[in-house]
């Protein structure tokens, strides 16, 4: 393995190979930044314009697409409170009130460099153990990807807010809204009322947009302050470095690389959970939990160290057993096949040099994050909080409708986000974590169809929920995770 | 996308003056297109039908030749209704075609109300046709069909299949076929996209799976599955060893089609245009030679030959659909 390493590295870092990283990056930047736009359809667009070109060149486009896409979003989400991706919500939780307190540069900077590490981590992890963790993503079926589901649920139920009873009722909402469309076990509709548009559900990022952009912008508004952010506050050159403070991150890079690849292998979690799962499980071992969600610099490192180790993560079953880990990881393996390579053991057999080769430019991609984002996106895009609210606040409408009416080209969609942005500014103004909503629109329907099917193949018979290991696994978490505010509670009282 | 709109207009800007410049006569001939044509896919960007149609559109834009420019156009949702309905109420100018994926759009129109029938298309070209397969992992005890018949008679309704869409998929739709030749009862499992099925089956919380032909190919080959029968009349160039139901003794031929429509009334001129860019595209070596590197089972079907197929569709799904409604 090591010879093909060696062997790929000089047309890694050939003149054209560098070239398309660098484009694919700046490209992933901006992309991931407009919400709307995501990188799965910047890839697909492209995969067509690469037939001529050689894999690797192609390859590098997607590797830099795909990790600097992931942290466009966090740009948008830490200065405009518009998570780019629904992978960057749990960066929004203290990336915005860090901004909103003049630390922008610096909640950049974490989300940059964690970020970084993260993406390092996940692709040192492809490279050296891709057929083995593999395995496990064969480990789960419909039940264990139940349990799953309810694993994630509960966690951003229980552990997000400050007040669990208003995390539920969030969470519920969010399932509410994902019983909306059509059902995929006996095809019959729900809650459609005969409006075309909504027998696929509503799309995430409608409700992403809806819930995060417009009540800041109807906030604002409010306030219609006729100043912008003082330039002094912006304070770029000033803020303090991460990397001298990595005593203060290391356990949260560490546990949330850990967490990104592992969800990052398994098929149709991926992405938005990860972040936060990883965040969760920031605030859980923080020793001041209740300083997230309020601007702790912790939060983003978590969301953001977590979304990068996905990245190649998702890579892995996806060359090795032809099954994509994510929506993303699916576009690159139609990029493979058109440049003839067929994903699957005999990839790394047939085609050494552009297997190992795209690796190391996921590698590559994900050190010149550090360099691209952190230098130069970051600046650029940071100078937005400059405006004067009354300009920035239709300048949001603006990128928002775009960005929804991008996903499905429907007017019906816009619609939907303006009615769940009113829903979103009254949660806010009554204090309701409105993460947990995003989650149920996303884990509700997986739960759901994930439980039938395993049912169905079961034939009724409930046991086939608790027939393996990994299902008791995940029901542990579950329980864990249901069970810790009541056990920090009874620690307390034991203490007093 | 502002990228491809610029490239767009260029091509229109460019297309309008090579209008101008030509002679009398000639201009009539290349009068179409005159401005950019919009391909609709019904499906969202990055998915098989996306890619496809992202591939051919640069051929097409080739073979119309005079600067014809061609924008993909995605308008997902509703299983592909949304789309096909838009292509369907389109101005039938020529300007406007789409993707339409048979059997399912046939079978669309048989389960529900749509606001389009068949017979709203004019049909340009097949490109593609994925024969269906059933596919077992490796240790399974199923050898061919006939184990896996013997099982279902002896415990019906115990042999689970899972497909790759929802309920009504193309899938689904031949095992209903399966059932009714073979006399069998099959308990359905759709797991809504082929990623989840294939792990599934891989990771054994499947016995059987039913899917498409170049969606398992690579796993067969590498031994990790077994094809039980190829759901074809015979067998497939791209896996020529694979055999067909047909020769084990149960007369199930099916699969899903993606090809090229418009709404019906194009003026014959332009619609000649556009199967002869079809057909153009689909001789190209270039293009071959990579749709067959990305092992994309192409069969083309002119218009006429696309239209009988159609038709013979439709009929079959209505057929199935009076025996067993699937929903």
């Amino acid at each position: 393995m090591f010879d093909a390493l060696l062997h790929a590295l000089p047309a890694v870092l050939s003149f054209k190979s560098a070239l398309a990283m660098v484009v694919g990056m700046a490209a992933g930047l901006v992309v991931g930044a407009l919400p709307g736009l995501t990188v799965t359809m910047g890839i697909a667009v492209l995969i067509p314009l690469t037939f001529g070109l050689d894999p690797l060149v192609a390859l590098g486009v997607m590797a830099g697409m795909y990790n600097g896409g992931s942290y466009g979003g966090a740009i948008t989400a830490i200065l405009l409170r518009i998570p780019g991706t629904p992978a960057s919500v749990a960066t929004v939780l203290d990336g915005y009130p860090m901004a909103q307190r003049g630390e922008a540069g610096h909640a950049l900077q974490v989300a940059v460099v964690s970020g970084t590490i993260g993406s390092v981590i996940s692709a040192i992890a492809l490279i050296l153990l891709a057929p083995p963790l593999a395995q496990v993503s064969l480990l789960f079926g419909p039940a264990e990807y139940f349990w799953m589901a309810m694993f994630g649920l509960a966690t951003v139920s229980m552990l997000l807010g400050d007040d669990a009873l208003k995390g539920l009722v969030s969470v519920i909402i969010g399932l509410l809204i994902g019983t909306v469309g059509q059902d995929q076990l006996n095809g019959s509709e729900r809650f459609v009322f005969d409006i075309l548009d909504l027998v696929d559900g509503l799309n995430v990022v409608v409700l992403l947009t809806g819930l995060y952009a417009l009540p800041p912008v109807l906030l604002m508004a409010e306030r219609a302050a006729r100043r912008g952010m003082d330039k002094a506050l912006l304070r770029f050159d000033r803020a303090r470095s991460v990397l001298r403070e990595w005593r203060r991150y290391i356990r949260i890079w560490v546990r949330s690389s850990a967490i990104g690849i592992v969800i990052g292998i398994l098929p149709g979690a991926g992405g938005s959970m990860t972040s936060l799962i990883a965040y969760n499980d920031a605030k859980r071992i923080a020793k001041d939990p209740d300083s997230y969600g309020k601007g702790n610099p912790e939060g983003v490192a978590a969301s953001e160290c977590g979304n990068g180790a996905d990245n190649a993560a998702s890579m892995i079953p996806a060359l090795t057993l032809a099954v994509p880990g994510s929506g993303v990881a699916a576009v690159i393996l139609a990029g493979l096949l058109v440049h003839g390579m067929r994903p699957g053991p005999q990839l790394f057999r047939d085609n050494p040099d552009v297997v190992y080769g795209f690796m190391l430019q996921m590698l590559v991609t994900s050190l010149m994050l550090a360099v691209m984002g952190g230098l130069a996106a970051t600046r650029l895009f940071g100078q937005v909080l400059r405006l004067p609210p009354l300009m920035l606040t239709p300048f949001i409408v603006l990128l928002t409708v775009v960005g929804v009416y991008a996903v499905n080209a429907s007017v019906f969609d816009l619609w939907a986000m303006l009615a769940i942005g009113l829903l979103g500014y009254v949660m806010d103004r009554l204090d309701y974590p409105t993460a947990p909503a995003v989650l149920g629109l996303l884990l509700g329907p997986m739960a759901e169809s994930q439980v039938r099917l395993a049912l169905t193949i079961s034939r009724g018979d409930a046991t086939i929920l608790v027939a393996s290991w990994v299902s008791w696994i995940m029901i542990a978490a579950t329980l864990f995770v249901f069970l810790s505010p009541v056990w920090h509670a009874w620690r307390a009282r034991a203490a007093r | 996308m502002t990228g491809l709109n610029r490239r767009r207009l260029i091509a229109a800007a460019g297309a309008a003056l090579a209008g101008s410049a030509l002679p009398r006569g000639a201009r009539a001939q290349a009068a179409y297109p005159t401005r950019p044509i919009s391909l609709i896919v019904a499906f969202a960007a990055g998915g098989g039908t996306d890619v496809a149609a992202r591939s051919i559109a640069r051929y097409m834009e080739k073979h119309l030749g005079g600067g014809a420019s061609i924008g993909v156009v995605n308008r997902p949702g509703a299983g592909g209704e949304i789309g096909w309905t838009a292509v369907a109420q389109a101005a039938p100018d020529g300007y406007t075609i789409g993707f339409i994926n048979a059997p399912a759009i046939a079978a669309m129109t048989v389960e529900k109300q749509t606001r389009f029938t068949m017979d709203s298309f004019d049909p340009i070209g097949n490109l593609v046709y994925d024969a269906g397969i059933l596919a077992v992992h490796k240790d399974s005890a199923f050898q061919n069909v006939a184990d896996m018949v013997a099982f279902a008679r002896a415990n019906p309704g115990a042999l689970t299949v899972g497909t790759t869409g929802g309920s009504g998929n193309s899938e689904h739709l031949a095992l209903l076929q399966l059932q009714r030749l073979a006399d069998i009862r099959i308990n359905h499992a759709p797991f809504g996209g082929t990623a989840p099925m294939r792990t599934a089956l891989l990771g054994r919380h499947i016995p059987v799976g039913a899917f498409n032909l170049s969606e398992g190919v690579e796993q067969v080959r590498e031994g990790q599955l077994r094809v039980l029968g190829v759901m074809a009349e015979q067998r497939q160039s791209i896996a020529p060893d694979l055999p067909t139901f047909r020769e084990q003794g149960i007369d199930l031929v099916a699969g899903s089609s993606r090809g090229i429509v418009g709404p019906r009334g194009i003026p014959a001129p332009i619609l000649a245009r556009l199967r002869e860019a079809v057909r153009a595209s689909m001789h190209d070596p270039e293009y071959v030679q990579a749709a067959q590197r990305a092992s994309i089972p192409l069969r083309y079907m002119d218009g006429t030959e696309y239209q009988a197929f159609i038709t013979r569709m439709t009929a079959e799904m209505r057929a199935i659909w009076q025996a067993t409604p699937w929903r």
